[in-house]
């Protein structure tokens, strides 16, 4: 496969691959709110008493995803806001499943296939699913023209694939399977960095015959994992139906939901960045309290948590007590707050940059220890380039934000704006200092916007012109 | 330093809006920051910035046209520095003016105009040219169109453009013989030993090559014969270009493109016979004296890759350094000027926005089609 742009950010904090356990919370805080999730309808009521696996809320706007209970305990709903409070939390085996009685209706809608999606969707695997196009909760009950399974986090620092994998590749390989009988006979992308290794071998070897597997091997460079990039490099077309695309982990979900009908309670995130102590991965649930994690690992006073990676992630305020139930990792920076002293005169032996322009061009490729600073001050666009040319969906960001600034919407659409995977690498290769990545999705924000307005008023005329019709022949009757 | 940083946190309320210097707030500004790097902070994702930023970016060109100014002093005298000193005060004027009146921050761009400018001025012209001269491109060729980034012409070379048109004379009897001293002018000299300004006009490469007479490659290499001030010394030009291009501040694809179709169009004009000198017979010779002639190197790696002024596709910077590479090799063969340089590039700035035009529609036809 061919691809374009991308640039890898060499970083301090990336985590090992190591799992630690963190110990048992008493408290719970689970997020109402996550990147493509609104929990808007509470399915539990103020001090009822709840068994992990539980639904506790669901999101009606995406197809009824459940917010599960990930351990037993008692619901508080007006402690904090947006926050449903689990007390008195202790350990108590999921039960979660689809009641007995409602099989039998599920079945004769869906059929056999249709009870697994439904499995899916109650046990809390489905939420592992993104629509390779458009990044949003796919439909279950829909039928994808292809999954794409990618074992590769490469955005600094995300969740990394083999640490998931590890000690669990029996339960991936058969996560696979489960997946292939999803399907008829669409194939399955697994996306890895090496397809030669002995680890691609064994998995060859274990779904020998029980799925067909199309191996791709990609190279490990930001964000060539993307699934709108991958789709895009693979030729699928929208118009033939969509693109299921999940990560290990949620392969490890499907097999859990479908071989144990046990919900995926846990999760394994990283901790990574240069303010975090020891970076490893940790497995923990969602809603388990930021503070603990806070007093365990960061140790810079000041410092920025990031839910998510470093170029794309959203900045955890104090008022998010849990982590959300979608995260994938939390990254921590400290904040800059010293100013240097003739700064852009030093050889520069320590920063790397996408531009050649410092001395540490010269040594080898090393971790460097950044901060949020922004280095540098905001000026106009200088058209140097950088941002084209390290733009992985071949659109131009610079002259998108140029259109911006005169207010050619039009222009911007034509430019691709909605290409854009919002990577972020623009933004970051940026010498004047623009935020293009923000200006880009604010305008594809208002783009769509204004296409719902066009939309809503085409119906609109529509129903004018058959109320005029309607009214034409009735008065024809009449004469 | 935390001296200095108590200084300019005690004087910045005196700049503020408001304060009793306010309107010097970007002159203060630009101080500021030039001495310490502002501590502000990234506001969302991405949360880290690349460490590059205009500063550093205009520092790497300053840096690669250092040889070129030390070459200048050397050949020429120290009158060179002179002509750096008026360059950056005229030149800074101008700009701090109109950041004042937009109540915007000063540029670094000017910092790389006011090195430039010089040199490609002929060593000996008068020093209130200089500064006349850089004023009216910083302003016509950049402040006008609205400053850094949206200028569309190179403002050194307008400014040049005009000294050349408005000051015809004056420009060619400011060239004069470099110093043949196996120190050079170094020790403190005003000018090279045997010139003064109003010595007899001396003739450049170039303009003995009109008349069919063609010197030596090796001078024009090393850089031992009249001609701009940075200009003549084709290998330490060729030098501080390279460092340009590995930094990847200047584009290889301009460079690359505007010598190639020099030297295919100079070659295609000596085989057909168009061109022809007694002294150096051949295809290869005359071909390689024509490219470290004159001001065609200095242009090609220092001026026409300007980021700003040049077209931002790669498509259009192999057509824009075509169309410069060509121009030159016209302008210099069949009309009255020697040197067709400055006015290659100034065409090439007014063709670079149609070529990315051009680029543009032909790529958004293709994105047309993608999912």
């Amino acid at each position: 496969m061919k691809f374009r742009g991308g640039h890898n950010l060499l970083l301090q904090g990336r985590p090992d691959g190591m799992i630690k356990l963190m110990p048992e919370p008493d408290v719970l805080y689970l997020p109402l709110r996550s990147r493509r999730f609104s929990f808007a309808e509470l399915c539990v009521e103020e001090g009822q008493q709840v068994n992990g696996g539980d639904v506790l809320a669901r999101d009606l706007d995406n197809y009824s995803v459940p917010l599960l209970a990930p351990r037993a305990g008692r619901v508080f709903l007006n402690e904090q806001e947006g926050h449903i409070v689990l007390k008195d939390v202790a350990r108590h085996a999921g039960h979660a499943d689809i009641e007995d009685e409602d099989l039998p209706h599920i079945a004769q809608e869906m059929g056999a296939s249709g009870i697994k999606r439904y499995r899916l969707l109650t046990l809390g695997a489905w939420q592992f699913f993104y629509d390779a196009y458009s990044g949003e909760l796919p439909d279950p009950l829909g039928r994808p023209q292809a999954i794409i399974v990618s074992t590769l986090s490469l955005e600094p620092f995300l969740a990394r694939g083999d640490a998931q994998l590890h000690n669990r590749l029996l339960n991936f390989t058969r996560g696979l399977e489960q997946l292939q009988s999803l399907l008829e006979y669409q194939p399955i992308y697994l996306v890895m960095p090496d397809i030669k290794s002995e680890f691609a071998n064994l998995i060859r070897n274990h779904i020998r015959g029980y799925a067909s597997v199309k191996m791709l091997e990609i190279p490990l460079t930001y964000p060539y994992d993307d699934f709108s990039i991958l789709v895009r490099r693979l030729g699928l077309k929208r118009s033939e139906g969509p693109v299921w695309s999940v990560r290990t982990e949620g392969v490890l979900a499907v097999d859990r939901a479908l071989t144990l009908s046990k919900p995926s309670l846990v999760r394994i995130i990283s901790i990574g960045g240069t303010g975090i102590k020891n970076p490893t991965h940790i497995s923990v649930m969602p809603g388990y309290p930021i503070q603990r994690i806070r007093d365990k690992y960061i140790f810079e006073p000041v410092s920025r948590i990031i839910n998510g990676g470093i170029l794309t992630g959203e900045q955890l305020g104090p008022d998010s007590l849990g982590l959300d139930t979608e995260c994938r990792g939390l990254t921590v920076l400290p904040e800059l707050q010293e100013r240097e002293f003739l700064g852009f005169i030093r050889p520069g032996w320590d920063r790397s940059s996408y531009a050649a322009c410092f001395l540490s061009s010269l040594r080898d490729k090393f971790r460097e220890r950044l901060s949020t600073g922004l280095h540098g001050e905001g000026r106009p666009c200088v058209s140097c380039n950088f941002c084209e040319d390290v733009c992985p969906a071949g659109i131009t960001p610079h002259l998108i934000h140029k259109y911006l600034y005169r207010d050619l919407i039009e222009e911007v659409e034509q430019a691709r704006v909605d290409l854009c995977i919002e990577c972020g690498l623009c933004s970051y290769v940026c010498p004047s200092k623009i935020d293009l990545r923000s200006q880009i999705i604010d305008s594809k924000a208002l783009i769509a916007q204004e296409k719902e307005e066009i939309r809503k008023e085409q119906l609109r005329q529509e129903e004018l012109r058959k109320q005029e019709e309607a009214r034409k022949q009735a008065e024809e009757n009449i004469e | 330093m935390k001296g200095l940083l108590k200084i300019i946190d005690a004087l910045r309320p005196t700049f503020d809006e408001g304060g009793k210097l306010g309107i010097l707030k970007p002159v203060f500004g630009a101080l500021e920051h030039f001495f310490f790097a502002p501590s502000d902070t990234t506001l969302g994702a991405p949360h880290i910035r690349d460490p590059i930023d205009l500063k550093r970016l205009m520092s790497m060109v300053i840096i690669s046209v250092v040889p070129c100014a030390l070459a200048a002093l050397y050949f020429f005298g120290w009158r060179f520095l002179a002509m750096v000193v008026v360059s950056y005060a005229s030149g800074l004027a101008v700009e701090a003016l109109f950041a004042m009146v937009r109540k915007e921050g000063i540029n670094e761009g000017f910092f790389v105009t006011g090195i430039l400018f010089p040199l490609i001025l002929p060593p000996g012209t008068p020093l209130w040219m200089v500064g006349l001269g850089v004023a009216f491109g910083v302003f016509i060729g950049k402040e006008l169109f609205g400053g850094t980034g949206r200028n569309v012409f190179n403002p050194a070379l307008v400014g040049r453009c005009f000294l050349a048109l408005a000051y015809p004379k004056a420009m060619s009897a400011g060239y004069m013989k470099p110093s043949h001293d196996l120190l050079g002018c170094l020790l403190f000299k005003w000018l090279p030993s045997g010139s003064g300004v109003d010595a007899v006009t001396v003739a450049t490469p170039l303009s003995s090559a009109k008349g069919g007479e063609i010197g030596s490659t090796a001078h024009l290499l090393l850089g031992s014969v009249a001609g701009s001030a940075g200009e003549t010394s084709a290998i330490l030009i060729i030098f501080g270009g390279v460092f340009l291009l590995l930094t990847r501040v200047a584009n290889w694809r301009t460079v690359v493109s505007t010598l190639g179709s020099f030297i295919v169009l100079t070659s295609a004009l000596l085989i057909g016979g168009t061109i022809s000198y007694e002294r150096m017979p051949g295809v290869f010779g005359p071909v390689m004296w024509h490219l470290f002639a004159g001001g065609l190197l200095f242009g090609t790696f220092f001026m026409a890759t300007d980021p700003v002024t040049g077209p931002t596709t790669n498509c259009g910077k192999w057509m824009y350094g075509i169309i410069i590479g060509s121009v030159t090799v016209l302008i210099r063969h069949f009309t009255g000027y020697v040197e067709g340089v400055t006015f290659a590039i100034l065409l090439g700035n007014i063709t670079a926005p149609i070529l990315d035009e051009i680029v543009f529609k032909v790529r958004f036809r293709r994105l047309a089609g993608e999912e």
